[in-house]
């Protein structure tokens, strides 16, 4: 027979109550300011209730804020995973297993550098005059400018192609390391059967990997909806609002513009259902 | 005699009791801990902060001051101010001293400013700049108005005038444009907020006879903002790159670098133009006053005493004290030596022979011109940076081309200045 043991209980109950505190008592106080009319410029505050989520899908700003946030989910994810699983089947295919370890080293930096610090590195590299990055334009136009930065149509995937850089390449790298891990028996029995490099991977070892780049494209998502830092040092929001994201547009609602810390609080809890949601339904059918 | 001989030593023991705790109180720091400031970078706070130990020699206790870029540190400020109050100094400037003073986020300077340090030497402007609701609130770092810096040769070789009208710029701007060798007629701001595209675009709706509020009405939705718009977008044609989403870094930036014909700025830039570490443009350029009808943008930057973080009286006269020391003479004349023109607010500087002899007559000339034409431009009002930064975005989206109709703009802009004034 068994003996019962406390062991668990005294490991288990204070880390959750831990987590609880530290998870709910901040967002419990973020709904309770949502339903009020808090503004940092005065002490003095009531209950509006739902007020301030009716007044959000009537605000031009937030629409275009969700619109925006939608848009930087599909492009930074979706280039991520693509670099990351190109990159990583190249070197898989390509080099040797010691340059292997030289690229992936290299293709880590960017991912260990701050998010601001990228964010001012590549907004001077993609200054219109002295920019490294608009440089070849510059140069195949004879002296044409370009500014990505303060085109509506291109500042969303210049500063994308920053998040992609960061992230893209470090998953190259985790994509690789998942390729090396995988049994040997089925890529060459695939050989055997005449199958190209191609169609190895495509029918062969990215299935077997389906799990894991599940789960990076999961971490990636939930990664991008925090770029907030990235948008505010290159763009702030601009060229007009075409980079304001929903945590943009809450930041400024909440502290640069006008102090509303209610209305901004709204945003953050429509996210975070609208996050929610999306997830478990993306999930579920993953799963499914 | 015992007596007496007791009194005698009573009375000395008290002398020297009484004279040993004047001598301690005389002593006594001011400062308990250090003076934590929040500003943004400043080549005269940078200058100051190698002065530190003459600082903690005077008050008892060092400072440590956070730098953030103006629209981080207006948002950092006033979060700060109004919740957790870290900072026992904050930079605060025109855009925002009455929402700061109107929310007591920060206290009366005057109270604490000791009067040796001479506040009414303070150039008159900056001092009327630095008083909202008859009280003074932050001593200045930094003050003026708007200049014209412009390239001699550049004109010289268009065969162009330095502009003396609005209507002559907006002729000349284009003529002076020319691409292919990198030069552009002007720069401007693009970027928003109350203190970046607003401010810029200000004088050209004052000049063409705009007006905020008329009472509680607003007053602004009108054929002169709508102007002031197309003129503003017109000129943004031939504004250098980079401009279109930056402020003041980038318009001065590029004309430091020589690639800008014509320049209206505030006037730290003509100390900037003729600085060798800043300027590629050194004895290319000429100055005279904006062009009329365009009033210049009158401002003033400078130090106030937070509330919150101070909650004594002994911290609000420590934070008093470092900043009348900051912006006490001796530091100004140091700022002088340095050469840091945007830094010099005090009349007695400012009137000097070593002022003179640093930057010359025709300078202090256009300076004394622009001081004429310099007016206060904005909303002077608690609301005004929540309306300048509703305007900031809609222009910046106009100078991006994601919106083309200005007066929608305006419109929409008034519905949200109706719901400012409705919630007084």
């Amino acid at each position: 027979m068994a003996r019962r043991t406390s062991l668990p209980v005294t490991f288990v109950v204070p880390t959750i109550a831990i987590l609880l505190v530290l998870s709910m008592v901040p967002t419990l106080y973020a709904i309770v300011i949502a339903l009020q009319n808090r503004e940092l410029s005065s002490p003095d505050y009531s209950w509006v209730w739902l007020s301030n989520f009716g007044d959000l899908f009537l605000d031009r700003r937030f629409l275009n804020a969700v619109w925006v946030s939608v848009k930087w989910e599909v492009v930074t994810v979706g280039a991520t995973m693509i670099v990351a699983i190109g990159l990583g089947v190249l070197m898989f295919e390509v080099a040797s297993p010691r340059l292997r370890n030289v690229y992936c080293l290299l293709f880590i930096i960017p991912v260990l550098l701050p998010r601001v610090s990228a964010a001012f590195v590549w907004k001077f590299a993609y200054h219109p005059l002295y920019g490294i990055a608009t440089y070849p334009y510059r140069l195949i136009t004879g002296g044409l400018i370009f500014d990505p930065l303060s085109k509506p149509s291109t500042a969303l995937f210049a500063v994308a192609s920053v998040d992609v850089w960061q992230w893209g390449l470090f998953f190259a790298v985790i994509v690789l390391k998942l390729l090396e891990t995988l049994p040997p028996q089925p890529i060459e029995a695939a050989r055997l059967d005449h199958a190209s490099r191609w169609q190895i991977h495509a029918f062969v070892t990215l299935p077997m990997l389906k799990a894991p780049l599940i789960s990076l494209m999961f971490i990636k998502m939930i990664e991008s909806l925090r770029s907030f830092d990235l948008i505010y040092v290159m763009t702030r929001g601009g060229p007009g609002v075409a980079t304001e994201t929903l945590d943009m547009y809450a930041f400024s609602q909440g502290f640069i513009e006008s102090g509303k810390v209610s209305y901004a609080s709204a945003m953050a809890v429509l996210m975070m259902i609208a996050t929610v949601i999306t997830f478990t339904m993306l999930w579920k059918r993953v799963q499914a | 005699m015992k007596p007496i001989r007791l009194a005698a030593g009573l009375s000395a023991a008290f002398m020297l009791s009484a004279t040993v705790s004047t001598v301690a109180l005389a002593q006594a720091p001011v400062c308990s801990a250090p003076v934590k400031v929040l500003a943004q970078p400043r080549d005269g706070l940078t200058l100051l902060e190698d002065s530190k130990a003459e600082f903690q020699k005077l008050a008892g206790a060092g400072f440590q001051i956070d730098y953030l870029n103006e629209n981080d540190r207006r948002a950092k400020s006033r979060a700060d101010a109004s919740t957790v109050g870290n900072y026992n100094v904050y930079y605060v400037d025109e855009a925002n001293v009455a929402l700061f003073a109107s929310s007591k986020w920060i206290v009366p300077l005057a109270d604490y400013y000791p009067a040796d340090y001479d506040y009414a030497d303070f150039d008159p402007g900056r001092q009327k700049v630095a008083t909202y609701d008859g009280k003074v609130w932050f001593a200045p770092l930094t003050g003026g108005g708007d200049l014209m810096v412009y390239r001699k040769d550049v004109l010289e070789a268009a065969g162009i005038q330095p502009p003396k009208t609005l209507d002559d710029l907006i002729a000349d701007v284009p003529k002076l444009t020319n691409a292919d060798k990198g030069m552009y007629g002007i720069a401007l701001r693009g970027a928003r907020g109350s203190g970046a595209n607003v401010w810029r675009w200000m004088p050209f709706f004052k000049a063409y006879g705009g007006k905020w509020f008329d009472g509680d009405k607003p007053a602004f939705n009108s054929e002169a903002a709508v102007k002031a718009t197309e003129t503003y977008l017109k000129l943004f044609k031939d504004s250098a790159p980079g401009t279109q989403t930056g402020s003041w870094d980038e318009s001065t930036g590029a004309f430091l670098s020589g690639q800008v014909a014509i320049l209206v700025e505030s006037t730290p830039l003509s100390g900037m133009a003729v600085d060798p570490k800043t300027s590629q443009v050194i004895g290319k350029i000429g100055f005279l006053p904006p062009p009329s009808p365009l009033p210049g943008g009158g401002y003033g930057h400078g130090l106030a005493i937070a509330a919150k973080a101070n909650a004594d009286e002994a911290s609000k006269k420590c934070a008093g004290l470092f900043i009348a020391w900051a912006t006490s003479k001796e530091n100004e004349k140091r700022r002088l030596d340095a050469h840091q023109f945007g830094e010099l607010n005090r009349t007695s500087i400012l009137s000097s022979k070593e002022f003179a002899d640093i930057y010359g007559a025709d300078l202090g000339q256009a300076l004394a011109e622009t001081g004429k034409v310099t007016a206060v431009n904005f909303w002077q009002d608690p609301r005004w940076p929540d309306l300048g930064d509703r305007w900031g975005i809609i222009l910046e989206e106009l100078v991006a081309g994601t919106r083309t109709d200005i007066k929608g703009g305006l419109n929409e802009l008034e519905a949200y200045a109706n719901e400012l004034v409705k919630k007084k």
